[in-house]
């Protein structure tokens, strides 16, 4: 589970285009996504990464979300990306 | 109406200048030409890096505009517009999002990347940062004829809706090569560095 989290975060990284961050700058237990509440500690990402995340599932890992409304636990962290796709994964 | 100029940028492939005085740009290998004059400038906005080029360039060349001017990003402005003309818009963005979407056995097409398939997403990226409530517009032109430039900055002064200062110009980035000739322009000569005809 530790490399697949690791190699997660990379992607990540490179998907989002997130400049400047290392997979160590990334707790996988934090928070992706705030809502737009700064004081929530985490990645701030925003509508259109979530989009992005969506399409990382399903190029790297073979996965098509069917049901949108499972996304807000799946990306609630990378921890949780991971559990779900370790458990999903066609590729 | 006279028009007249507080602020001028330029980019080239190699060269920044503000008010025509050459701007030093630290070149870091491994980073983009545009990325180089990010960090350069010292400009804090992390959403640049999510930016396609054409946003990027136009975006840089306002933050040294508005800089110049000891603008607050943070402060409303009402009597604001920002106009730019272009010869290849967002092309170089669209191409980038074609090639997504391009094969049937690697379809995998980028919201992040189609988010800026469309030419006035450079305008509208520069009034949420500057936050400018006047128009925002960009248009596409075969070149920056002076001309052209002059009656679309004319006719963007709305006195009857209070626009009194634009930041006007020329944004064009396409296959690697950056073009930008942009301007804060305004009714009022007060501050002015000159008055404006188009060049």
């Amino acid at each position: 589970m530790s490399e697949l989290i690791e190699n997660l975060k990379n992607e990540i990284i490179e998907a989002l285009n997130l400049e400047g961050m290392s997979p160590a700058d990334i707790d996988e237990n934090a928070a992706l996504f705030n809502g737009g509440d700064p004081s929530v500690a985490g990645l701030g990402l925003d509508s259109i990464d979530a989009l992005e995340l969506i399409v990382l599932m399903e190029r790297n890992y073979g996965i098509k979300l069917k049901n949108a409304s499972e996304g807000k636990e799946i990306f609630r962290s990378v921890a949780t990306m991971a559990e779900y796709i370790s458990k999903n994964r066609t590729k | 109406m006279k028009i007249y100029v507080k602020a001028a940028v330029t980019f080239s492939d190699d060269q920044v200048t503000l008010n025509g005085e050459p701007v030093a740009i630290q070149q870091e290998e491994g980073k983009s030409w545009l990325a180089n004059i990010y960090y350069s400038l010292g400009v804090q906005y992390p959403k640049f890096f999510k930016m396609d080029n054409l946003c990027k360039a136009g975006f840089l060349a306002s933050e040294m505009l508005m800089g110049k001017l000891g603008s607050v990003p943070e402060e409303p402005k009402r009597d604001w517009s920002v106009i730019l003309m272009s010869h290849s818009g967002s092309l170089d963005d669209d191409t980038a999002y074609q090639e997504t979407i391009q094969s049937s056995d690697n379809y995998f097409p980028s919201p992040a990347v189609f988010v800026y398939t469309l030419s006035n997403i450079v305008t509208g990226e520069i009034a949420i940062r500057h936050k400018l409530m006047g128009e925002s517009s960009c248009f596409i032109t075969e070149k920056y004829d002076v001309q052209t430039a002059y009656e679309l900055a004319q006719n963007g002064f709305l006195p009857e809706k209070g626009i009194t200062h634009m930041i006007f110009g020329w944004c064009e980035y396409m296959d690697g090569h950056t073009d930008v000739r942009m301007f804060v322009l305004t009714t009022d000569a007060t501050d002015a560095i000159g008055e404006w005809k188009g060049a």
